[in-house]
C-alpha cells in the first residue's frame, strides 16, 4: 500500500469510516442508553438524551431474576453448532461445484436456491409435525436441524462464488506437485480460501444466533435462545423496555467480541499458495 | 488441516449424543395436562399454584409451558394445525367460533353442572363466554373490562366534568385539545385513539353504542344503516374533523397510546386494569378512571378477552378439567391475578374497598360485551378492521365504504 | 473466468462432496416444501376441515383478481429494489473502506456488526420508537437542528411508512455487504494491482479492470441471495407497521403470513407464497445463469 498524504487520509478514508461506524451504532448507543433509563423516565414530557438517574437494575435483574446466563448458552451453542456442521457439509458441497462439472451440477444448484426462496414460515407447520414425531422438539439438535436447512443452501452459493474467484491453477500445481485431488483441496484451495468460508461460518452463525421464528415453535421451556427471552419482554399490555434493551445490548456483544478475534482470519494467506508466473 | 476435520468430526459425534436428549420421563400411574398460557410480566411464576394443585391432587402433574404474548397465538394455532395442542390453554373469546366449528374445544357444561364453584363466579362470565350453540367451552380464568383513563389534573384546571355521553365526551375531548406554549403547536390532545390492531375496542365504544350492531336479534347486519354509518363517520372525525387525537393516531398502539399518557401528550384514553399500575406509577394521583361515555343507543365497552379451554383432543379431560376449575376457586384465583393483573372472576373476591380503577372495572360489568360468535372476528380484529381504520382515518375510503366492506366480511 | 474442470471420467468423488448437503435438505425441507404447494392447490381454511378438498387453480385465479395482491406485489418490487440497491451501495463502500490499512480496522471491522447481529425484534422495536411521531429520538433531533417544526408520524403516515421501514432495513443488512465484499477483497491476489500500476493504469482504472471483475462471482451471489432473503422478510414490517397504515407496507410475504395466521386461510396463504416464489425465480433467471454460465467456460 502506498502511503497517502493525511489530509487524504482524514478525508478519504478516517471521515467516511466514522460517519459509517456512526450510523451502524447509533440506534445500538440508544437501546443502550434506554436499557439505563429508570422506567419512570422513559416517557418524559420533557426529552432527555441521557438520563438523570442512570441504573443498572435492568442489567441485574437479567441475570438475578431471568436467568439470562443460560439464554446466552443455548443460543452460543445452536450458533456455534450450526455453524460448525453447516462449514462442515457445505465446504465439500461447495468445492465439489466448484471445481467439478459432473452431471447435475446446474440442476442441483438451482434446486438449492428454489429452497430457499420459498417462504420459511409457511414450513412451520409441516416442520413441526416432523420434529414432534421425531421425537426431538424442545432440544438444540432440533434447532441445529432446522436452521440448517435454511443456512446450508445460502452457504453453497456463496463459499461457491468464492472457490470460484480462486484460480484453479493452484489446484492443478498441487497436484503437479503430488497431492491427491482431496489433497489439493485441503493443503492448497483451502488456506486461500479462509476469508471466505470464514465469512461465510460467520453469517451461519449470525443467522442462527437471530433466529426467532423456528425457536419459538420448536421449543418451548428446556432449550431458551436470546431472541426467546426477548420476545418475552413483549407483553400483551406493556412492554418491559428496560429489561429489553438490556437484553438487546448484552445479545450483540458475544458476536462482536468473538468476530473481534477472528476477524484476522478474513485476512487471505494468498502468498501461502500464489502461483508464480 | 486434517486435525481440525477430525476434531470437528468428533465434535459433531459428542454434540448430536449430547444434544438429542429431549423427553422427559413419566410414571406411567400419572396423569400430566399441559398447560400453555402467558403473563406480561416476565418474573412471574405459576409455581407456587401448581405446587398447591399438585399437592392437593397426587396422581396429576401440571406441565406448564409459558409462551411470550407475541408467538402465542400462532403457537397455539401451529399446534392445532399440527394436531398436537395442549390440554388447557388460555384462549381468546373471538376463536371460539372457529375452534367449535372445527371440534377443536371440549364442551364442559357436564363437568360445570359438578362443579362447586360455579355459583361464584359472576353471571355475567357465563353469558359471555357461552357459545351460541348454548354450549360453555371456556372456563373463567380472569376479567378485564375496558374503561376511561382521564387526567384528573386536567379536568381540574379546565373545570371539567367527566363526561357520560357522547357529546359531553366531544366537548370535553375539544377543550383539552390545547397549545400550551403558545409555538402554535398542540401539545395536549383530548382523546388517545388506537389505531392500530387491537383499537376496535375504541371504536366499538363510539360506533356500536350509536347504532351499528354486527348482527341484530334476527341475525341481519346493522352495519350499513344510516345510523351505523353516522356514528362511523362520527369517530372517523373525532380523528379527521375535530383533531382531538394526536397525527400518530393511524399508526398507534398500546405501547404508544399509553406512552402518550404518561408523557401527557393525551388526556383521556381507554383501556384497562392492565396499564393501571404503570400509569399510577408515572402519574400517581393525576390519573384516574371511569366508565366509557354512553353512545346514542347505550353503552358498549369491550369485556376481555381470553379465558382457559380445554381441547378436545385431549387424553386426560378429568384432570384437565380439576386444573381448569381449579384456577377459578377463589383464593387461587386471586392468586393467579396477582400475576396477571386482572381482575378476579369470583364474586367473593369482589372488594369493598376497591381502588378508583377497579371500581371503574366492575361499574362497566353490566354494559361490557364482546364480539359476536362469527368466524370471520379473528380476521377482522387482527387484520381488516385496523386496514380499514387506517384508510378511512387518511380519508382514501369513506365511513360507508369502510362499513360496507366489514358488512361484506361477515357475510361470507 | 475460466473453471476449467478437475473431473476424472466416471467421477464419484464430486457426488460424494455433495451428498451430505442434499441429504439434510431433502430429509427437512422437501416434504414441508411438497405439503405447502399441495395446500395452495387446496380449500385449506383451518376451521373449516370439512370443506378442505383440491380446488385447482381456483386460489391462483383468486389472487390475479385480487385488488390487495396487485398492490402487495407492486410493494415488494419496491421493497426490495429499495432495499438491495442500498444495502449493496453502503455496504460495498463499507467494505473497500475497511480494506485499507488504518489503526483500529479491527474495531470498525467489528461494530459494523453490530446492526446484523441485533436480534430484528430490538431492531424493529427501536426503530419504531426512534420513528414514534410524539417522542420519537429521529424527531427531536429533526427539531432540534431546526429542520422541522412539527412532528413527523413517520410510521402513520402511508406517504412515509414504507420508506422508514426501508431505511431500518437497509441499516440492518448493509453489514452483510460490508463482511462478504471485504472477504472478496482479500482473496484479490495484491500482484494483479501491482502489475496494472505497472501498466500506468489510474486507481480509478485499477478499480474497474481488477477489483470489480475479481469480485463478480461474490458480488453477483451475495446480491441474488440477499434479494431472496429481503423479499421473504416479514418480521420487521410486522412489528413496526403490521402491514399499516391501510394495506401500504403489505409485502407478499407480510400477506401471506396475515392470511394463515391471522385469517386461517392457509390454503390462499399457500397460494401466495407459492406466487412469491414464481417471482422470485422470473427475477433472478438472469442472474442465474450469468452465475451458472460464468462457471461452465
Amino acid at each position: 500500500m502506498r502511503h497517502t498524504h493525511p489530509l487524504r487520509l482524514i478525508l478519504g478514508t478516517y471521515l467516511p469510516i466514522i460517519l459509517i461506524v456512526l450510523f451502524a451504532i447509533g440506534p445500538y448507543i440508544w437501546t443502550f442508553i434506554s436499557s439505563i433509563t429508570p422506567e419512570t423516565a422513559l416517557y418524559q414530557a420533557e426529552f432527555r438524551f441521557f438520563p438523570e438517574q442512570p441504573t443498572s437494575e435492568n442489567y441485574t435483574r437479567l441475570f438475578t431474576k431471568l436467568d439470562f446466563t443460560s439464554n446466552i448458552l443455548d443460543s452460543l451453542m445452536v450458533a456455534f453448532f450450526t455453524a460448525i456442521l453447516g462449514l462442515a457439509i457445505t465446504v465439500p458441497a461447495s468445492y465439489s461445484f466448484s471445481r467439478y462439472k459432473f452431471k447435475g451440477r446446474n440442476q442441483l444448484l438451482m434446486q438449492f436456491l428454489i429452497i430457499n426462496m420459498f417462504p420459511i414460515m409457511l414450513l412451520i407447520v409441516p416442520l413441526f409435525i416432523m420434529m414432534r414425531v421425531i421425537g426431538i422438539m424442545d432440544t438444540h439438535l432440533a434447532l441445529i436441524v432446522a436452521y440448517s436447512t435454511f443456512t446450508i443452501p445460502f452457504s453453497v452459493w456463496m463459499l461457491t462464488s468464492f472457490f470460484n474467484a480462486i484460480p484453479i491453477d493452484l489446484d492443478k500445481a498441487a497436484q503437479i506437485d503430488g497431492c491427491s485431488r482431496l489433497g489439493a483441496m485441503f493443503r492448497v484451495v483451502l488456506p486461500v480460501a479462509m476469508p471466505g468460508i470464514v465469512s461465510t461460518g460467520i453469517y451461519i452463525f449470525i443467522t442462527a444466533w437471530n433466529e426467532y421464528l423456528y425457536a419459538a415453535i420448536l421449543t418451548s421451556s428446556k432449550v431458551r435462545t436470546i431472541p426467546i427471552a426477548l420476545q418475552n419482554m413483549i407483553g400483551e399490555f406493556r412492554i418491559e423496555w428496560g429489561l429489553l434493551t438490556a437484553g438487546g445490548v448484552l445479545s450483540a456483544l458475544p458476536v462482536i467480541i468473538l468476530f473481534f478475534f477472528i476477524q484476522k482470519q478474513l485476512i487471505t494467506g494468498m502468498t501461502a499458495g500464489a502461483v508464480k508466473g | 488441516m486434517k486435525k481440525v476435520i477430525a476434531l470437528t468430526l468428533v465434535l459433531l459425534i459428542v454434540g448430536t449424543f449430547v444434544f438429542a436428549q429431549g423427553g422427559r420421563d413419566k410414571a406411567d400411574d400419572v396423569e400430566v395436562v399441559k398447560f400453555w398460557y402467558h403473563f406480561d410480566n416476565p418474573e412471574t411464576a405459576l409455581n407456587p399454584l401448581i405446587e398447591k394443585f399438585e399437592a392437593e391432587n397426587p396422581g396429576i402433574k401440571i406441565e406448564p409451558e409459558r409462551i411470550s404474548w407475541d408467538t402465542y397465538n400462532q403457537k397455539l394455532l401451529t399446534a392445532i394445525a399440527g394436531g398436537y395442542p395442549p390440554d388447557v390453554a388460555q384462549v381468546k373469546l373471538w376463536w371460539q367460533p372457529q375452534l367449535v366449528e372445527m371440534g377443536a374445544l371440549l364442551p364442559l357444561d357436564d363437568y360445570i353442572a359438578n362443579w362447586d364453584g360455579k355459583d361464584d363466579i359472576h353471571d355475567r362470565i357465563w353469558e359471555l363466554t357461552r357459545h351460541s350453540d348454548g354450549k360453555q367451552y371456556y372456563m373463567p380464568l380472569q376479567m378485564v373490562i375496558l374503561y376511561l383513563y382521564y387526567r384528573a389534573d386536567m379536568f381540574e384546571e379546565l373545570g371539567l366534568e367527566v363526561p357520560k355521553t357522547r357529546e359531553e365526551f366531544l366537548d370535553v375531548a375539544k377543550k383539552l385539545t390545547r397549545d400550551l406554549d403558545g409555538d402554535g403547536i398542540v401539545d395536549v390532545y383530548g382523546f388517545g385513539i388506537r389505531g392500530a390492531r387491537g383499537g376496535h375496542d375504541w371504536w366499538g365504544t363510539f360506533v356500536l353504542s350509536s347504532g351499528a350492531e354486527f348482527f341484530d336479534e334476527h341475525g341481519n347486519s346493522k352495519l350499513t344503516t344510516p345510523e351505523a354509518i353516522a356514528a362511523n363517520q362520527w369517530f372517523i372525525d373525532l380523528y379527521r374533523k375535530h383533531k382531538v387525537s394526536p397525527p400518530t393516531t393511524p399508526s398507534d398502539g398500546f405501547v404508544e397510546v399509553i406512552a402518550n399518557m404518561k408523557s401527557g401528550k393525551t388526556a383521556m384514553t381507554i383501556h384497562h386494569l392492565g396499564s393501571a399500575a404503570e400509569l399510577e406509577a408515572v402519574l400517581g394521583d393525576k390519573i384516574s378512571a371511569a366508565p366509557v361515555p354512553r353512545g346514542t343507543e347505550g353503552y358498549w365497552t369491550s369485556f376481555g378477552d381470553e379465558e382457559n379451554a380445554i381441547f378436545a383432543a385431549t387424553e386426560v379431560p378429568d384432570a384437565a378439567f380439576k386444573w381448569a376449575s381449579f384456577l377459578a376457586e377463589a383464593e387461587n384465583n386471586a392468586i393467579w391475578q396477582k400475576s396477571s393483573g386482572q381482575v378476579s372472576v369470583n364474586k367473593s373476591n369482589a372488594s369493598a374497598d376497591a381502588d378508583r380503577f377497579l371500581k371503574a372495572t366492575t361499574d362497566s360489568a353490566e354494559f361490557a360485551g364482546v364480539l359476536p360468535a362469527h368466524p370471520g372476528v379473528s380476521e377482522f380484529v387482527e387484520s381488516l378492521w385496523p386496514a380499514l381504520m387506517q384508510q378511512a382515518f387518511a380519508g382514501q375510503i369513506t365511513s360507508a365504504e369502510m362499513m360496507q366492506a366489514i358488512e361484506d366480511h361477515f357475510a361470507k | 473466468m475460466g473453471q476449467p474442470s478437475l473431473r476424472k471420467k466416471r467421477d464419484l468423488l464430486p457426488y460424494a462432496l455433495v451428498t451430505p448437503a442434499l441429504a439434510i435438505t431433502i430429509a427437512i425441507i422437501f416434504l414441508p416444501m411438497f405439503q405447502t404447494i399441495t395446500y395452495s392447490f387446496s380449500h385449506y381454511v383451518l376451521y373449516k376441515p370439512q370443506e378442505k378438498g383440491f380446488i385447482g387453480l381456483e386460489n391462483f385465479k383468486t389472487a390475479f383478481t385480487d385488488p390487495l395482491f396487485a398492490s402487495s406485489l407492486i410493494n415488494t418490487f419496491i421493497w426490495i429494489v429499495g432495499i438491495i440497491v442500498f444495502q449493496f451501495l453502503l455496504g460495498f463502500a463499507t467494505a473497500l473502506l475497511l480494506n485499507r490499512k488504518f489503526p483500529g480496522r479491527g474495531i470498525a471491522r467489528s461494530l459494523i456488526l453490530i446492526p446484523w447481529v441485533t436480534p430484528s425484534v430490538i431492531t424493529a422495536l427501536m426503530w419504531r420508537w426512534m420513528y414514534d411521531g410524539n417522542h420519537g429520538l429521529i424527531n427531536q433531533l429533526l427539531s432540534k437542528a431546526g429542520l422541522i417544526k412539527e412532528f413527523i408520524p413517520f410510521l402513520a403516515q402511508t406517504s412515509t411508512a414504507m420508506g422508514s421501514i426501508i431505511v431500518a432495513l437497509i441499516w440492518q443488512g448493509f453489514p452483510f455487504f460490508a463482511i462478504m465484499l471485504l472477504a472478496g477483497l482479500q482473496a484479490i491476489p495484491e500482484e494483479l494491482y501491482e502489475a496494472a500500476e505497472i501498466d500506468g493504469a489510474t486507481r480509478i482504472q485499477q478499480f474497474f479492470r481488477v477489483t470489480i471483475p475479481m469480485l463478480k462471482p461474490v458480488i453477483l451471489t451475495t446480491v441474488l441471495l440477499r434479494t431472496i432473503w429481503v423479499a421473504n422478510s416479514l418480521d420487521i414490517i410486522l412489528i413496526m407497521t403490521g402491514g399499516g397504515p391501510g394495506y401500504s407496507t403489505y409485502t407478499l410475504p407480510v400477506y401471506s403470513y396475515i392470511k394463515a395466521y391471522k385469517g386461517m386461510d392457509f390454503g390462499y396463504s399457500a397460494t401466495l407464497a407459492v406466487l412469491l416464489t414464481i417471482l422470485l425465480m422470473i427475477i433472478v433467471a438472469g442472474y442465474v445463469r450469468n452465475i451458472l454460465k460464468s462457471q461452465e467456460d
